[in-house]
């Protein structure tokens, strides 16, 4: 398929920086909308024919995801503690972004979760706050996505959820042993267990083939095009309509400004290393929820000393990450869960919060037992145990196939320090100042977790496992995310937010910011269907308004 | 699927620098020494042992191990260099008299791993081994994974009770 080209000194209509969940909606939408857009990704554009099933290179190489030796970042608990330099957030790197390589869980966020605040009152050493729009505001936008993308679920099934105005396109995958174990044992305790909605298509959609279940769908990309991911569902379409220019490999090191305020354009790294600005009338960054405050930080100017949008200091705080343990169960028969999707059963039964147990927050839970072999020789047997020798080597044939589990998606509270800056020693590969992450979880998310866990446990024996455990190391304080949200919070109020409800940055007219980093809430993780309904909401106000939001 | 010749071109030089160092041992390690690559060898071995099936020497895991340390791994030649110098030390204090880790019987190189296993340097070195092993077809058989693109339901035992 041809593709368009602009100049870089031709102002377009909408430079979109980062083609991830988020900017692969934008750039479809705006270039389907007329707009003339240029999209840029610091990471390759890889096609289906270039997805393996090669568990070393993607999960230990960083195959599709950044690499920390060249997007290096430091990370430490407080201000008051020195940085060191360590992997603190992965994100999906290349055309598609994260959707390409996310495990597809793709839950709405509850009504409540839009007002919480009003609902659950404050919380000491956090900053929880409503959000400046409603769920039936968000609703034709949670509805657009699922049947643009193609998501596969049971509408109405998941009694906690809020109205719908459709149903789901697809029907739910097939369930899997894990989610049938999980059925019966929650169905034992007087639980709501319900099909996992799901970013992967059960049947063909939209000139797209169906599920294949070869069990690659977490960390990877698809090899058919099944998962839902921008990349296959969005991309394509944006560049069809002749007004998208899709550019890999391309590193944004900075957002111009001129003197009145308005962004002009942007700096970016081409593929052969040389600095190309790009002119535009306007720029959406949806580079995920620690690279957009970061570039933010560094697009410093006369009229902006402290960066883009941060006026009042604060872009980059209020970082929250994934939070949520691992329980597994051990099973007399192979349920083999090596097939097919990850999760096929989902509760919510304690999502909501509850006063009674004394702190804030709760979660949903899935059914999954996710180990690829490496991984789960690496770390699924229990911490007590043997971890090498002729035992271990004879335990790991025994449980691998005849293993369930299920993972807690727990609140994470916003905190102010905790956030994305700049760090002032650290260099990435291109010279720039490494991104420098500041994270301690707020005590009430280590106490979710761990009831969680209690109930992940009762769901296990109560399916009938005959030995039960928790994963110890996704308990407790957490130092790495793959759900990157906060950072650049959406308000009302300029001197507490950086976007407005529009998801403009409240002091550049010309400057939206879509993607995890948003997110006033975190809700109950799972973010991906919230961050593309807010772009496909962005998108379809900007079309109405123009860039004037 | 569509193969380019430049991919022909990677993939038939790739093997045949495999068929070169399986045939060749004198270029068989791109990193390693000869004495460093068996002691190294020698501990893989023990971590995923050959016993009643295949393990670590079968996967001819060293390989692997040297080809990481040689590419995406370099920043790990350090940790390996003074890993295994600690662990020598370690061994004939341990085992006075002994010459290698390799030379040692088994129950000694057990002794001598309990006493390390919780080092960066053997956390290293297991990580490999396990990419190493589990990280191909052999690792990935032995724990009763078929290995097909495509699968229908029922994927397994419980499924039949699904309500259809």
């Amino acid at each position: 398929m041809s593709m368009v080209q602009f100049r870089p000194a031709d102002a377009v209509d909408f430079i979109v920086v980062g083609i991830g969940a988020a900017g692969g909606v934008m750039a479809k939408e705006l270039s389907t909308a007329g707009f003339r857009v240029v999209a840029l990704e610091q990471g390759p554009w890889r096609h289906e024919k270039d997805f393996k099933h090669d568990e070393v290179g993607v999960m230990f190489r960083a195959g599709l995801t950044n690499n920390p030796k060249k997007q290096v970042n430091t990370f430490r608990k407080t201000p008051a503690d020195p940085a060191v330099q360590q992997q603190a957030v992965e994100y999906g790197c290349m055309v598609g972004g994260g959707s390409v390589h996310f495990t597809t869980n793709y839950w709405r966020f509850h009504p409540e979760d839009f007002r919480e605040r009003s609902v659950q009152g404050a919380v000491p050493g956090a900053d929880l706050r409503d959000w400046p729009l409603t769920y039936e505001d968000l609703e034709p936008y949670y509805t657009k996505a699922e049947w643009d993308l193609g998501i596969s679920g049971l509408g109405g099934s998941n009694p906690f959820d809020g109205p719908r105005s459709k149903p789901y396109p697809l029907p739910p995958m097939p369930v899997k042993s894990s989610g049938v174990l999980f059925e019966r044992g929650a169905k034992k305790l007087g639980l709501h267990p319900f099909p996992a909605p799901l970013a992967i298509i059960s049947q063909q959609y939209k000139g797209r083939p169906a599920c294949v279940h070869c069990g690659y769908c977490e960390a990877f990309g698809c090899e058919v095009g099944a998962k839902s991911s921008t990349l296959a569902a969005a991309v394509p379409a944006a560049v069809k309509t002749g007004r998208c220019e899709i550019r890999p490999n391309s590193y944004v090191r900075k957002i111009e400004a001129g003197k009145d305020g308005k962004v002009t354009g942007v700096i970016y790294f081409d593929p052969d290393g040389r600095e190309v600005f790009q002119r535009a009338k306007a720029v959406v960054v949806c580079a995920n929820g620690s690279e957009t405050p970061r570039l933010l930080l560094m697009s410093k100017s006369n009229a902006f000393p402290e960066g883009l949008g941060n006026t009042h200091g604060n872009v980059g705080k209020y970082l929250m990450f994934d939070s949520g343990g691992f329980a597994f169960g051990l099973f007399d028969h192979p349920l083999n869960e090596y097939k097919s999707v990850v999760a096929t059963r989902v509760l919510h039964d304690y999502y909501r919060s509850d006063p009674k147990r004394g702190f804030y927050g709760g979660g949903g839970i899935d059914s999954r037992m996710d180990y690829y072999p490496a991984g789960f020789a690496l770390a699924g047997m229990p911490l007590d145990w043997p971890q090498w020798g002729s035992e271990w080597k004879r335990d790991l044939a025994q449980y691998y196939t005849h293993m369930s589990g299920t993972l807690a998606h727990a609140s994470c509270l916003a905190v102010e320090q905790n956030s994305i800056s700049l760090d002032d020693k650290v260099k990435d590969a291109w010279g720039l100042p490494a991104l420098r992450v500041t994270f301690k979880n707020h005590p009430d998310d280590l106490k979710v977790a761990d009831f969680l866990m209690e109930r992940q446990k009762e769901i296990l024996l109560a399916a009938g496992a005959k030995k039960v455990w928790a994963d110890q190391t996704t308990l407790g304080e957490i130092t790495y995310s793959r759900h990157l949200m906060g950072s650049c919070r959406m308000g009302d109020d300029p001197k507490i937010s950086v976007v407005n409800r529009w998801n403009r940055v409240h002091d550049v007219p010309n400057l939206f910011l879509v993607d995890g980093s948003s997110l006033v809430t975190c809700a109950r993780q799972q973010p991906t269907a919230t961050i593309q309904a807010l772009a496909y909401r962005l998108a379809h106000n900007l079309q109405k308004r123009g860039a004037s939001l | 699927m569509n193969i380019t010749r430049r991919e022909w071109a990677l993939a038939a030089a790739c093997w045949a620098e495999v068929a070169r160092a399986q045939t060749n041992q004198s270029n068989l390690f791109a990193w390693f020494n000869p004495a460093d690559a068996a002691e190294i060898k020698a501990i893989a071995c023990q971590i995923i042992p050959d016993d009643n099936t295949p393990g670590a020497d079968a996967a001819d895991v060293i390989l692997f191990i040297d080809r990481s340390l040689a590419g995406f791994d370099q920043d790990k030649q350090d940790l390996y260099q003074h890993g295994l110098a600690e662990t020598e030390a370690k061994r004939a204090e341990l085992f006075p008299g002994s010459t290698s880790i390799a030379s040692l019987p088994d129950s000694q190189k057990i002794t001598l791993l309990k006493a390390i296993e919780k080092t960066d340097f053997f956390q290293q070195v297991r990580l490999h081994t396990i990419l190493g092993f589990f990280g191909q077809p052999m690792g990935s058989k032995f724990l009763g994974v078929q290995h097909q693109m495509h699968f229908e339901p029922p994927f397994g035992y419980y499924d039949a009770e699904a309500p259809k």
